[in-house]
């Protein structure tokens, strides 16, 4: 019982900025910034009419389009990195320790200075621009460049008993095998995961969809989201907050969804061993 | 997960280790086959990471200021570093704030992480749902609704002050305030605590209840087998989510651009170190000199994270036995 | 660079301005270039602003393209958050649009660097007309005797008070030509009688400290230079050291949140004071945010050290193919009546008077209608205009606010916050 008193307790603090945020999206546009109050004394709903079509574009088709670069995202992400990781958690080759060191360096440079080199390099490429100005967007991703899930997935099969592929190999098992049989079977935890958060970056990334996107038909929902507040001119807060609290419905689904596969995987995971 | 044996005394954290122990068959090498699995990632590294990288590093003895010509940019030597640590009154600033931001913000994350993840792991009606709930304020981000919520918040009218009016006190306008504002930044980030609770979650499920069940027969009371069962087993991680947050609690920079409208007032009081080095890239077009700053960033979080890796060897628990 | 360098240098060297340098060589190869055979040319064309400004725009140029059907454009637009940001990329890519929006604390930053083209000669070959605009309005787009960008609207500074609320406490409005005493004692009385802080504090205002510097026969920049000196902050900074600790202006902290520039911040609207230190353009959108009637006047002092500022200007990207396409759709946006129509006042009162006086009297925009009024009645008594402010100009503004703030929250006195921002500033404009 008292463990339910905490949870709520909890879940109401946790929760009351977001309930602020949803009474906010039905306040008036004088009201956003005055009242301080949860309630909107004017209730607006019409934020949300607005806001779905303040644009040329309706706010839908930048949710599609967020949807697509997740989408791709999460699986390029999940095939890349799961190589990786196997290699870096299992496999024996010379200068391992070498390249996951070089690996977690990857992870420690500020983005800021990258942007300007990356720009310049794709431009290189050919990928900016064009009809289909998402590639510098994906495929980095389809090459295992995002250090933190390589990281993730290690720490995982780290969990995954030796035992396991000395008996494959015995077995007559290449390094082939061992993968195909064993780790990619009890890897489901870790997909699951790694899925879970890269929908979730990608849905959140600003910059640098900011930097390659320049026609607003192919605007994602984080770029569009902006495009409300200009700090120095117009503005249209409430249509901004509705469609923030919208962007959030699609990504909170999705994780009620797949929460139980990441929670229960890893436990039929721990029965193995 | 081979949870059954004692914790052998702990192998060094991540294959990185150069020591190898265990069964004489491992240290057959696996051949080619490593490089194969490896070879999207190499690539990757090698095309996408590693030239942007060494291009920053060449940079940062330039004096590149992102708008010019590239001929007209020059060689510089040690200048910015040098300036850095001697005519950048607020690169030392940032360093000092980034610092108390770090240490102060992490610890109390994973803390409310590891918390909700142990009032959350037990299976009950709608068990999914609260998880959601507690994930939502991590899918914000750095928004701008986010940036507004907590600003009215916090101010001196907003809902803190009311909810403090209750006890009767009176509280100040705390994201206007310098000896304050950095404390609603560390409370917006332990707010989003939700990442490293999933992994947590995750974690709590590989915990048999065979061995809880072994502990209390042995009398230990929860504090115990909290200590002697749950926290062995999921000091992997642990450990996993300590690198991350201690990495993530040295960048931080989404919340302290978003909060502070990019100048990391009031007074400095939020410039934190990526945000004084994103001004000086971006707004000043020093992008040399920001590159210097980025460098001394990764190497000095990279000698944090050694040291994390080095004290890993003493209390993470691998089961697959490996180094 | 000579052979003496360390073979790992010169191996980074060769690899950085090998990537830095290809996209110019391949340039000529890039899909999108336009230009080909049919005759057609598309430009690019990058600005920030809200959906209103999106869609004026979008309009304006439809326009240009239904009078020259070979010209069309790609059009790009954002919010201003990420806009220097994205402009700053592309051009580090060589990729930056071919007509750009830009304002006076980036102008000389891009223009000292060679990202503009110069338009002098298209203004003196009559190409750009440049006849109809103010002569210091136009002048404020030149950088280093380069015209480097296209004033696009007028405005100056402006002093927004709250209308209804002082008219219902029975007090006198600010009027134009008060000096700043009288403006802090005006302050003192009618914030006590309307129950809301007198008037923001605007000691971290940029534009009000330049005013008041002119007012005192100084500059904030002669060239390259700092126009003041140490003294003359440590004066601006006791000057409302006094007021505040008078009671004429609100606490530090409601003062800090005023000294963003949103427009949503500003403490007129948030109802936390009478008044806020802004561009007169701004009313139309301030108004949008609070129910209360809001007025216009002068900042305090000889109101002829105000200037026509270019609230905006249209830069030509000096890489682009089409140099005269893009000045000549410029020239027609800041000159044609149709477009002025279109266009309206939402960058700023038109750059040309007939079209402004177009303007003006066909809006039936109340506030709109009253910025004209407001800007046009200041700009009567315009002297000189400064020039356009030098590179390092944000930091300068944003040392400023640092400074004013210490003294603000009682952490410094006039005297310290006045020498340290003196310091920084100095260092900023001489990098």
């Amino acid at each position: 019982m008292r463990r339910s008193v905490v949870l709520v307790v909890l879940t109401a603090i946790v929760l009351y900025p977001l309930v602020w945020m949803l009474g906010s999206s039905l306040k008036a546009p004088q009201e956003v910034l005055n009242n301080m109050s949860v309630w909107p004394q004017e209730f607006t709903p019409g934020n949300y009419t607005d806001g779905w079509s303040h644009f040329d574009v309706v706010f839908g088709r930048f949710f599609l389009n967020s949807a697509m670069v997740a989408a791709l995202t999460v699986v390029a992400n999940c095939v890349s990195c799961l190589l990786a990781a196997y290699a870096f958690a299992r496999l024996r080759f010379r200068l391992r320790g070498f390249w996951f060191a070089i690996m977690i360096g990857t992870l420690l440079l500020p983005g800021h200075v990258l942007i300007v080199p990356q720009f310049v390099m794709f431009k290189t490429f050919g990928w900016v621009g064009g009809d289909w100005p998402y590639a510098p967007l994906i495929v980095p991703q389809l090459l295992a460049t995002e250090a933190f899930f390589v990281f993730l997935m290690v720490q995982f099969m780290r969990g995954v008993p030796r035992e396991l592929d000395d008996a494959a190999k015995i077995d007559g098992c290449t390094a082939y095998g061992v993968f195909r049989h064993v780790i990619l079977p009890l890897s489901r935890p870790a997909l699951v995961s790694t899925a879970i958060f890269s929908f979730i970056w990608t849905w959140n990334d600003f910059f640098r969809q900011l930097v390659y996107l320049s026609d607003l038909e192919k605007y994602t929902a984080p770029v569009a989201l902006t495009l409300f507040i200009d700090s120095s001119g117009q503005s249209a807060v409430g249509p901004m907050f509705a469609m923030s609290v919208l962007s959030l419905a699609p990504v909170f689904l999705f994780f009620v969804a797949f929460q139980r596969m990441l929670v229960e995987g890893i436990n039929t995971t721990g029965l193995k061993g | 997960m081979a949870v059954t044996q004692a914790p052998s005394p702990a192998p060094p954290a991540g294959p990185a280790a150069p020591r190898r122990r265990g069964r004489p068959a491992r240290h057959k090498s696996d051949g080619a086959a490593g490089y194969i699995f490896l070879s999207p990632w190499l690539l990757g590294f090698a095309v996408i990471t590693a030239i942007p990288m060494l291009m920053s590093l060449y940079l940062s003895f330039t004096n590149y200021d992102v708008l010019s010509d590239w001929s007209s940019t020059e060689w510089v030597g040690l200048d910015n570093y040098r300036q850095m640590f001697t005519e950048d009154p607020s690169f030392w600033h940032a360093v000092r704030v980034t610092i108390t931001f770090a240490l102060i913000a992490t610890p109390l994350k994973l803390a409310a992480a590891l918390g909700v993840a142990l009032l959350l792991n037990r299976s009950f009606r709608g068990d999914g749902l609260f998880r959601g709930l507690f994930y939502l304020p991590s899918l914000l981000g750095g928004s701008v609704a986010v940036a507004i919520v907590w600003k009215s918040m916090f101010n001196g009218d907003g809902s803190f002050n009311a909810f403090l009016g209750w006890f009767g006190i009176e509280g100040k306008a705390w994201v206007n305030d310098p000896d304050y504002a950095l404390g609603t930044l560390i409370l917006l980030a332990v707010w989003q605590f939700g990442a490293p609770m999933v992994i947590f979650l995750a974690g709590l499920k590989q915990v048999p209840q065979e061995l809880y069940e072994a502990a209390s027969v042995d009398g230990a009371g929860p504090v115990r087998q909290f200590f002697a069962v749950t926290l062995p087993i999921l000091s992997p991680v642990i450990f996993f989510n300590l690198v991350l947050e201690t990495i993530n609690g040295f960048q931080g920079f989404t919340s302290a651009f978003v909060l502070s409208g990019g100048t990391g007032g009031p007074v400095d009081s939020t410039l934190m170190y990526t945000l004084h080095l994103y001004n000086k890239g971006f707004t000043e077009y020093q992008m040399g000199y920001a590159s210097a700053m980025a460098w001394v960033f990764l190497l000095s979080i990279g000698l944090v994270t050694v040291l994390i890796f080095r004290t890993g060897k003493f209390w993470v628990h691998y089961s697959d036995g490996d180094d | 660079m000579t052979a003496t360098h360390p073979p790992r240098r010169r191996f980074l060297r060769t690899l950085v301005a090998g990537m830095l340098a290809l996209p110019l060589v391949l340039g000529a190869c890039g899909g999108d270039d336009s230009g080909g055979d049919d005759g057609k040319t598309e430009l690019s064309f990058f600005w920030w602003g809200g959906e209103a400004r999106a869609e004026l725009t979008a309009k304006a140029l439809d326009l240009y393209t239904a009078k020259h059907p070979d010209v069309t454009f790609k059009k790009t637009w954002q919010a201003n958050q990420g806009y220097f940001d994205k402009l700053a990329t592309l051009t580090a890519g060589d990729d930056a649009p071919d007509i750009f929006q830009i304002d006076d604390n980036f102008l000389s930053e891009y223009a000292t660097r060679n990202v503009t083209l110069d338009l002098t000669s298209y203004q003196s070959d009559g190409k750009l007309d440049t006849t109809k605009f103010p002569e210091g309005l136009w002048k404020y787009g030149v950088v280093d005797g380069k015209l480097a960008g296209l004033a696009f609207g007028e405005n100056t500074q402006g002093l927004v008070y709250n209308k209804s609320k002082l008219e219902a406490a029975k007090q006198p409005l600010p009027k134009t030509g008060m000096s700043w005493e009288e403006h802090i004692a005006w302050a003192q009385k009618a914030g006590p009688a309307t129950g809301l802080a007198g008037t923001q504090d605007p000691s971290a205002d940029y534009k009000a400290f330049w005013v008041w510097l002119r007012q005192q026969g100084k500059e904030m920049y002669n060239g390259n230079q700092l126009g003041f000196t140490a003294a003359d902050v440590q004066a601006w900074f006791e000057l409302w050291k006094g007021a505040r600790d008078g009671k004429a202006t609100p606490s530090a902290d409601v003062i800090h949140e005023g000294n963003q520039t949103d427009i949503t911040k500003q403490l007129v609207v948030t109802n936390k004071a009478l008044t806020s230190w802004v561009w007169a353009n701004q009313m139309p959108e301030l108004q949008k945010n609070t129910k209360d009637e809001l007025g216009v006047v002068a900042y305090p002092g000889d109101a002829s050290k105000q200037w026509p500022r270019a609230s905006m200007y249209f830069s030509v990207f000096r890489g682009t193919e089409h140099k005269d396409i893009a000045v000549d759709v410029i020239n027609f946006l800041a000159n044609d009546p149709e477009a002025g129509k279109i266009l309206g006042t939402d960058r700023g009162l038109p750059s040309n008077l007939d079209v402004r006086a177009s303007v003006a009297a066909s809006t039936d925009n109340a506030s709109m209608k009253q910025t004209i009024a407001a800007i046009d009645e200041l700009s009567k008594n315009y002297g000189p205009s400064p020039s356009v402010p030098p590179r390092g100009h944000s930091t300068v503004r944003s040392e400023l606010i640092k400074a004013a703030e210490e003294a603000q929250y009682g952490r410094a006195t006039p005297a310290q916050a006045a020498e340290q921002f003196f310091a920084a500033s100095q260092a900023a404009v001489s990098r």
